[in-house]
């Protein structure tokens, strides 16, 4: 089922909306946000140069930073009576980065929400356990609100209290699991350890995840454990929250809502606007947003865009999985790689479990790698030639795959640390970092 | 006879091996053998215990990865090139030993031998035909 017409316009219907509400947005900064007007005013720009889609690309971008030098309201386009609501995104150094929505901000994220949970399969018969942190972030009140605008029955359960989680999942009968991918995983592996086989005595049949990257594996590994359809959604609290992208039940990458955003990819070290299917940064500019409008913003994700048609029949431009953020490549003695790259190869190994952490440090001049992986199949004891053959595996598999030369350490299960929302997954003990 | 054995995944860190044991003892499992067989980062651990089933279930529990699997003891003469002499019958007959330890039983003079081999039935008919001790399970539970 398709929510909204507004999914399946043509690109020409697109392009003119899209057109229409820039101008507005752009207005909108420039007379409301003084940190915008004296942006375009250095670029050499009015609000008027700004008519065409092809103009987007003469706007400056705004990055995170802008947010935390204007914190907490520095960059509201209304007054304070008429936000209705404040989220802030956790700074994990320094002050948050504050967002705010009025009324209509809010109606339009629920309808957002509504379109991607409407695209992940879920109906006004299913029942929603949003298992995000209920709070300052986004992710909870978004699924919250757009979900029980579909009709369907929200728990609004929060992460953490994992045991409780699954007993509430069985004795309601929740159908549709919200949640980050990591904290999916880890709810699986509770379940089993409290006796409840999340495939047989669980009814979960949708799984929504977002909140953070995942792979192709992790959806399998996820799909495996619950017996549920595992479908992947974006956004972050600077957008609007959730509600910028999601998967339909095709899996051919996220749908953008293009009525609302304008997606762009560039070249992150040039700042150079690539053409569809080049993988580059996304940069988006949201467009129907009052109180936090934002020009051209570098969301420092790695994706590309696809225009092609989707069999699900909705018309709007596709990105596909996010597979790195600009600021967590790493670089190791010269060659780049993703976190995500890694968790990758992992995941395709048997005899692992799915958590793991990097470790990054210097030896001498050199960059070192270590990788903790946990051992989950007890076949590998029959001798010790095949558990030093596993670690040599994956050792040779990242090397093969990635290049890198990695030390990998094998532990006992359930000794790497899990993590209710975001998993921090890497750590780089390298200076300056 | 074939004795049954807990192997044990092990890190090589400070107070692995204690909580190991200290799972077994805490159930009242008597651990009859232990050998550790590690690397400078893990380990696997091989025991035998007198109650193997129980044990792999308190260990499960407490969240190691272990696995049951069976071995040969036997109980070598007191002469010399006795051992020799099991190897070379082994060898003979084209088994190959995996690994080995030896373990000593209480009220018992002489340790006994366990060992791992790719063809655990023959090589304990061929070491039966060859007069040789093979101890059985309720020797180990010491009943
Ligand atoms: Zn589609």
């Amino acid at each position: 089922m398709i929510w909204s017409k507004d999914e399946t316009l043509s690109r020409d219907q697109f392009t003119k909306i899209q057109e229409k509400r820039l101008s507005e947005t752009v207005h909108s900064a420039y007379h409301n946000v003084p940190h915008y007007k004296s942006k375009l005013q250095e670029a050499g720009l009015e609000p008027s140069d700004i008519r065409t889609l092809d103009d987007l690309a003469k706007l400056p971008f705004t990055v995170k930073d802008d947010l935390r030098a204007n914190y907490p309201f520095g960059l509201f386009a209304v007054p304070q009576k008429d936000v209705v609501r404040y989220h802030a995104s956790s700074g994990t150094t320094g002050k948050p980065t504050v967002v705010g929505y009025t009324k209509n901000d809010i109606t339009t994220w629920t309808e957002l929400i509504a379109r991607m949970v409407t695209m992940a399969g879920v109906t006004a018969h299913d029942i929603a356990q949003v298992s995000f942190g209920y709070g300052l972030f986004t992710g909870a009140f978004g699924l919250h609100q757009g979900l029980e605008h579909v009709g369907a029955a929200v728990i609004p359960m929060s992460s953490g209290n994992t045991e409780k989680q699954i007993m509430i999942m069985k004795d309601f009968g929740t159908t549709a699991l919200i949640g980050t991918p990591s904290y999916g995983l880890h709810m699986a592996e509770v379940a089993r350890e409290m006796g409840i086989d999340p495939k047989k005595d669980l009814k979960v049949r949708l799984g929504l995840f977002g909140g953070e990257g995942s792979t192709e594996a992790m959806r399998r590994e996820l799909n495996d454990a619950w017996g549920l359809f595992a479908t992947e959604n974006y956004g972050m609290s600077e957008l609007i929250g959730p509600g910028v992208s999601g998967e339909c039940q095709c899996l051919n990458g996220m749908h953008i809502f293009e009525d609302h955003f304008i997606p762009e990819i560039i070249n992150p070290d040039t700042g150079k606007v690539l053409g569809p299917g080049e993988s580059g940064e996304l940069i988006i500019t949201p467009i129907t947003k009052e109180a936090l409008p934002l020009l051209r913003y570098r969301t420092k994700d790695i994706t590309s865009l696809h225009y092609e048609k989707c069999e699900c029949g909705r018309t709007t431009v596709r990105m596909a999985k996010i597979h790195g953020r600009t600021d967590d490549m790493l670089i190791l003695g010269g060659v780049n790689v993703f976190p995500s790259q890694i968790e990758e190869v992992l995941f395709n190994i048997e005899g692992i479990g799915p958590h793991y952490q990097i470790k990054v440090y210097k030896k001498g001049y050199l960059d070192r790698i270590e990788i903790d992986v946990e051992l989950i199949d007890e076949d590998f004891l029959d001798s010790f030639t095949l558990l030093e053959n596993l670690n040599q595996t994956i050792r040779g598999k990242l090397r093969t795959v990635l290049g890198i030369d990695a030390k990998v350490n094998l532990h006992e299960p359930r000794t790497l640390a899990r993590s209710e929302g975001k998993a921090k997954r890497v750590i780089d003990l390298r200076e300056g970092k | 006879m074939l004795i049954k054995q807990l192997s044990v995944f092990i890190e090589n860190k400070k107070g692995t091996l204690a909580n190991l044991t200290g799972a077994l003892v805490k159930n009242n499992l008597d651990i009859r053998a232990i050998a550790v067989f590690d690397t400078n980062e893990f380990g696997i651990v091989r025991l035998v215990v007198d109650n193997p089933d129980k044990a792999l279930e308190v260990l499960k529990k407490e969240g190691f990865i272990a696995k049951l699997s069976r071995v040969i003891a036997i109980e070598p003469e007191d002469a010399p090139g006795s051992l020799n002499k099991i190897f070379n019958i082994l060898s003979e007959h084209d088994i190959n030993i995996d690994y080995i330890y030896s373990f000593v039983m209480r009220l018992h003079e002489l340790p006994y031998i366990a060992f791992k081999v790719d063809k655990l039935e023959k090589a304990v008919e061929i070491l039966t035909a060859n007069g040789i001790n093979v101890v059985n399970s309720e020797e180990i539970r010491g009943k």
